[in-house]
């Protein structure tokens, strides 16, 4: 028996409730966790699915990249344990590949909620650990070519059967990891965040009912899809079509592209990308649920940046990819770097559907996740240490403002870690960070622009590790808007003498008295430079983040002229 | 006679709470609020309130005041030319902040533009490092460079900034002493006196928001004092901080961010001034004005004290009071989102035009006509019956939703009440449920002037059984102002393994400390039986970078604090761990980061407003109305006037009580009794 839909009042103050339970999630396991990532940076999501595995919540701060781990993990799941999920299970996995993953970092984890025996919901939650093995500290290093060597894949299992811990899996996973002590308090934090959503969800129950419950997940869903539903047939109906290319995939392959052709037919959106290179040696490939998270949320950000986040936006867009492709990553295909991917299909879908929205299109942002991990043995204790850390840049030149400067953008939003939380824990100094002058590309608005961070180790050698994006491909402008800077990564000896690395550096040796300089990209500009406020370019210039070589170069100015 | 004035400035009104100990005599007035010069309501004020009361000038003793002054000059921009000196290398890292936006999916929206304009945002080459030990000495030529150019810039004031000064502040003092020298009318603050704390972009922020306040704070209390002092000879001035206590003129003036949330701070004092009264150690306040609503949870007496938190959009770091604010107020507006959902606030009909009831022009529905269509708010109108209010404005501003939703007008105006109330059950959960804290442990003390309208329906949504609505509903913010401590925190940050010698490294900070709290004892003339100190860690296990605050010990009346040993230590975290997370982690090392003392000195207090107790004579009806309170359909309910109701009383719900500023609902299945302290005291029928 179906309860029916609660009525717009009660459903309001219900999913009040529900948002709450995810919010109180994603904080307990952010401030308890150990990897830095989780811990300062808010690498992390939670949510509540429902038992068919449909997304009804998630928290506020999550990462649009982790809908479709956590959607994919609960596929998995139900397909492999349907009939053998039982109270006090908790199950986890992280390939990519067999177990709806979107890189072997992240580890997903599922928690089903039983009430008075009958399945509720699902508790989900995921957090890209610091490190989950294999070749390179970090797990997240260039130059990798297969999946076995990014890490412990690790298929759907169950980490606590009937509410134990399964001590053999989990010592299994631990041997496998580096520094395991961190990683297995992030597990303890994912655990205590899973048991904690699991009893507010129960205390709902309590108080709605079970049925109601249910009844109320459904209608959430279905409310989102027809919000989203309306916001498409408010772009006219045509065919967008729009291709950008990767700058290359860390083991040799250059200019990779990635092409979309949007198909707007009233409430129907279909995204085609055949015509995307086919997957590639280096890991920047993508897997076909990474490639749809991406597409939700560039299809949110341009059409209703506050619509839930909900199973009802994730069923909107049709997909047509080729399996295999760039975008639809088989077997064994390496994956870590596909965040840098999925910022380029945001930037195709945005390109593609600038001419139907300008007014809400953004230039290319810094289309990147640049990556930089930094490791070793801190001399002070003798232990093994990893630092990894993603660095923002520009974002880009929008219909009535300039992009923000140094910022994360599109599909990620994690925050820095502090320089005095750095050389507290490892033993690197910070010399500089800070904003990259000339970077923001030209505009009516213009691009935002990059950052610079320069890091050398301290009282012994260090190893570098990197993953740069529009590093060879500079972020374009939109409606005549110039482009923005490209990001490099450069290695400066103790004489000063810098060299070049590569666009996915790996394993470089950094010894004291050297250093290492990460630069990411700026953004595009949007609008013609010529219609550039005077008012703004003289800001430009009292600022110092512009040039008055680049000023005079790209708007004709110079001080002094009105 | 001795007199103590509270005055707390609000964005409408300045109340003032007068109180005379040796009689127990309590004044109240308000008068309204002059937001282009705050100091003149108070003045004028003050004049009325002693002219009208027979209080002599001489015989006011101290003068509390609650200041908005520093955060509207924040939501304003108003705040003076401000300059920032910081390590060399890291100019933009006040501008970057953490790298993120503040919504995920909005490629619209910013966080706000720093403070200080890049030009302005000058470097000194130095270097400290994570161990406190100078790699880098202050070179004395770019210190004279940043200088120079600060004073060709017109900066009023200058924040400065530099890199582990909260290890090592010998930099800052030391580029702060060439400041003072070369532009003496510069007002200077440096970080590791603003707030010593880990994080350089909180702790900069804090120091930025302070320097920019500076300048405006040091003309509005400089005008302050100067009034006060000539209107009240005898007076001494305190200026309420965000921690929730008094702080010296002398002190506001050199750290103006500390004010930034003294409004709210000091209705939670205020809170907890009733619970003391009214013998109720845990309570949770809800003070519900026109826009938004404050939640604060009081354990044993004290509020929570948190460490950080944004203020418009600026992160800050400081110890304040732990409220918890949403846009949920009398003026909260219903609407219907895109997915056809009902949604209230966070926007606000504010006090202009205000809801449609009021008469004034306003055309949406706002909570205040939902509680009015229902019965719940007198016709007589609000203030008194100063104001009247208008049914058909209510009705029909509540029309399109109820068409919309195809009830009637009253299921409407209990849909909107019951989301409004849900905002407000969410934001109490947040203080105490996500802490691990029942709240069904606690009362609820409803204040402002629409929270003992909702208190019922809060109540039972969250399972709480008992309301205390003090006497004084509308005022209660001005009256914590007589009841602070006069209070200062200390703090000192370092790494410290809380195993081997690590105890002794934090007691050698912790001497560190009461010996600067012995001095501040001292300075500020404090009686040692009048001295409390507190102490608590900041502790984590090593590899977290979130640490939980743990109490350690308390002591007063002159005795000092002592730190248990390493094995007590780990249990006192473990237990607070536990308690927010459900999990701990015993063979893992735990490592201290922030060791902190809190002094405060007990300042002569109010005492209860002393009832007539026993009164017999049930009170008298001063009318009936159709109430809803359900949807069950209107039942015909009393209205009560407050002022009769005397200790004793005992009232059975339904029931509406009317007061000059505020009014409570009874519930058919609540209780009410006044108690001697003149509170009312619901027992919820849950």
């Amino acid at each position: 028996m179906k309860s029916p839909a609660p009525d717009p009042i009660t459903l309001e103050i219900l999913y009040n409730a529900l948002k709450s339970i995810g919010d109180e999630t994603f904080i307990a396991l952010m401030r308890s966790a150990y990897s830095t990532n989780i811990k300062e940076r808010r690498d992390h999501s939670t949510a509540i699915m429902d038992t068919a595995g449909r997304l009804v919540v998630q928290a506020e701060s999550s990462l649009p990249v982790h809908v479709a781990s956590m959607t994919g993990l609960m596929t998995k799941l139900l397909d492999k344990f349907g009939g053998d999920i039982g109270e006090g299970d908790i199950f986890i996995a992280n390939d990519p590949h067999v177990a709806g993953g979107t890189h072997l970092p992240d580890i997903n984890m599922a928690m089903p909620v039983f009430d008075g025996g009958t399945l509720l919901a699902f508790m989900c939650n995921i957090a890209h650990h610091a490190d989950v093995g294999g070749m390179a500290p970090g797990s997240m290093a260039g130059g990798m070519s297969e999946i076995y060597q990014e890490g412990l894949r690790i298929p759907v299992v169950r980490l606590f059967r009937g509410g134990e811990l399964c001590q053999d899996v989990f010592d299994l996973i631990l041997l496998n990891v580096r520094i395991p002590e961190e990683r297995r308090g992030d597990y303890y934090a994912q655990v205590a965040a899973c048991k904690l959503g699991a009893r507010r969800l129960l205390e709902t129950a309590g108080v709605y009912g079970f049925d109601p419950l249910q009844a109320a997940f459904a209608e959430i869903i279905a409310l989102t899809e027809k919000r989203m539903r309306h916001a498409i047939a408010g772009i006219p109906d045509g065919t967008y079509a729009f291709d950008d290319v990767m700058d290359d995939d860390g083991l040799g392959a250059r200019d990779i592209p990635i092409r979309v052709r949007i198909d707007i037919d009233g409430e129907a959106i279909r995204f085609d990308f055949t015509g995307t290179a086919p997957q590639v040696g280096g890991n920047i490939n993508v897997t076909a649920n990474a490639t749809h998270s991406a597409v939700c949320y560039a299809l949110k950000a341009l059409l209703d940046p506050e619509v839930p986040n909900n199973q009802g936006v994730l069923d909107i867009p049709e997909l047509v990819i080729d399996k295999g492709s760039l975008l639809d990553a088989a077997f064994p295909a390496p994956v870590a770097a596909r965040a840098n991917t999925c910022q380029r299909i945001v930037d195709v879908i945005i390109g593609a559907l600038a001419e139907a929205l300008p007014e809400h299109a953004v230039a290319a942002a810094n289309g990147a996740n640049t990556t930089a991990v930094f490791s070793g043995t801190d001399p002070r204790s003798g232990s093994g240490y990893l630092y990894l850390e993603t660095l923002g840049g520009g974002f880009g030149g929008r219909a009535a403002k300039d992009g923000k400067d140094g910022v994360q953008v599109h599909i990620t939003n994690t925050s820095n870690l502090p320089v005095e939380a750095i050389e507290m824990e490892y033993p690197l100094i910070v010399e500089s960070y800070g904003l990259i002058e000339d970077s923001g590309g030209a505009g009516t608005y213009r691009g935002g622009m990059g950052l610079s961070r320069v890091i050398r180790p301290v009282g012994g050698s260090c190893e570098f590790n990197g993953a740069g994006e529009r590093f060879t491909h500079q972020p374009w402008g939109l409606f005549g808007g110039g482009a923005g800077a490209s990001g490099r990564f450069r290695h400066v000896d103790a004489g000063g003498g810098e060299t070049a690395l590569a666009t996915k550096p790996m394993g470089v040796r950094v010894d004291e008295g050297e250093s290492i300089v990460i630069e990411t990209p700026g953004a595009g500009g949007y609008g013609a430079p010529g219609k550039r406020a005077a008012q703004a370019l003289a800001d430009d210039l009292a600022s110092g983040k512009f040039s008055a070589a680049y000023l005079k170069r790209h708007y004709g100015y110079s001080p002094g002229e009105e | 006679m001795s007199w103590l004035i509270g005055v707390d400035v609000g964005g409408t009104f300045t109340d003032f709470y007068a109180f005379e100990a040796a009689a127990g005599t309590v004044q109240l007035f308000k008068c309204p609020s002059t937001p282009d010069n705050p100091a003149r309501a108070i003045i004028e004020g003050l004049a009325e309130l002693c002219a009208a009361n027979g209080i002599e000038a001489g015989a006011v003793e101290r003068l509390s005041h609650g200041t908005t002054v520093a955060t509207n000059t924040l939501i304003q921009r108003r705040g003076g030319k401000v300059a920032l000196i910081t390590t060399e290398g890291f100019r933009d890292l006040l501008e970057v902040g953490r790298q993120t936006r503040p919504h995920m999916f909005d490629l619209q929206r910013d966080h706000p533009s720093p403070l200080v304009p890049r030009a302005l945002r000058l470097e000194v080459t130095e270097r400290i490092t994570a161990g406190g030990q100078v790699v880098g000495e202050l070179d004395a030529g770019s210190v004279a460079s940043a200088v120079a150019a600060l004073t060709g810039s017109g900066a009023e004031a200058c924040a400065v900034c530099l890199l582990f000064s909260f290890l090592n502040g010998d930099h800052e003092r030391r580029v702060g002493e060439a400041l003072a020298q070369a532009a003496p009318d510069v007002k200077v603050s440096l970080s590791s006196e603003v707030q010593p704390e880990f994080r350089e972009y909180e702790r900069f922020s804090t120091t930025v928001l302070n320097a920019y306040f500076q300048p405006v704070m040091e003309r509005y209390l400089g005008d302050l004092r100067r009034h006060v002092g000539a209107a009240l000879p005898a007076a001494a001035l305190g200026i309420y901080q965000s921690s929730g206590g008094l702080m010296s003129i002398d002190r506001a003036r050199r750290f103006p961010v500390r004010t930034a949330m003294s409004g709210p701070a000091a209705g939670a004092v205020g809170a907890i001034h009733c619970a003391r009264l009214a013998g109720r150690p845990n309570v949770i306040s809800l003070d519900m004005g026109g826009t938004s609503a404050d939640v604060c949870l009081i354990h044993d007496f004290e509020a929570g004290i948190g460490h950080e938190r944004d203020i418009a959009g600026f992160p800050v770091r400081l110890p304040m009071v732990d409220i918890n604010t949403v846009g949920a107020g009398g003026g909260s507006v219903a609407w219907f989102d895109r997915d056809g959902l009902l949604k209230v606030g966070p926007e606000s009909a504010g006090a202009d035009p205000g809801p449609a009831c009021y008469g004034r022009g306003g055309a949406e529905a706002t909570v205040t006509d939902a509680n009015f269509v229902l019965g719940r708010l007198s016709p007589d109108g609000l203030i008194g019956g100063r104001m009247r209010l208008d049914e058909a404005a209510a009705r029909a501003a509540l029309a399109p939703a109820t068409e919309r939703l195809g009830l009637a007008v009253e299921e409407t105006a209990l849909g909107v009440v019951g989301i409004v109330v849900a905002t407000m059950v969410r934001a109490i959960r947040a203080v105490s449920v996500e802490r691990g804290l029942d709240p069904r442990d606690y009362s609820l003390m409803a204040f402002g002037g629409a929270g003992a309208l909702h208190a019922g329906d809060v109540a039972r949504a969250l399972g709480i059984g008992e309301i205390l609505v003090p006497p004084a509903p509308g005022i209660l913010c001005a009256q914590g102002l007589i009841v602070s401590e006069l209070k200062e925190d200390f703090v000192s940050t370092d790494r410290i393994l809380l195993a081997g010698a690590g105890t002794g490294i934090v007691q050698a900070h912790l001497d560190g400390l009461l010996d600067k709290a012995g001095a501040w004892f001292e300075a500020e003339g404090v009686d040692p039986a009048e001295r409390t100190l507190r102490v608590s860690l900041d502790m984590r296990f090593v590899g977290q970078n979130f640490e939980l605050s743990v109490p350690i010990d308390q002591q007063t009346g002159g005795a000092q604090p002592r730190l248990p040993g390493a094995r007590e230590l780990h249990d006192l975290f473990f237990r607070v761990h536990e308690q927010h997370y459900g999990f701990h982690n015993p063979a893992d090392p735990v490592e201290v980061i922030n060791v902190r003392v809190t002094a405060s000195a007990a300042l002569p207090r109010a005492a209860a407003a002393a009832g007539m107790a026993g009164e017999a004579a049930p009170p008298a009806v001063s009318s009936r109305r159709p109430v809803h309170f359900d949807g069950d359909g209107p039942r015909q309910t009393p209205v009560y006037d407050r002022a009769a109701l005397a200790p004793g009383h005992v009232l059975a719900g339904p029931a509406v009580i009317e007061q000059f500023d505020a009014t409570t609902v009874l519930h058919p299945t609540d209780r009410l009794r006044i108690d001697e302290g003149l509170n009312m005291v619901i027992e919820v029928g849950l």
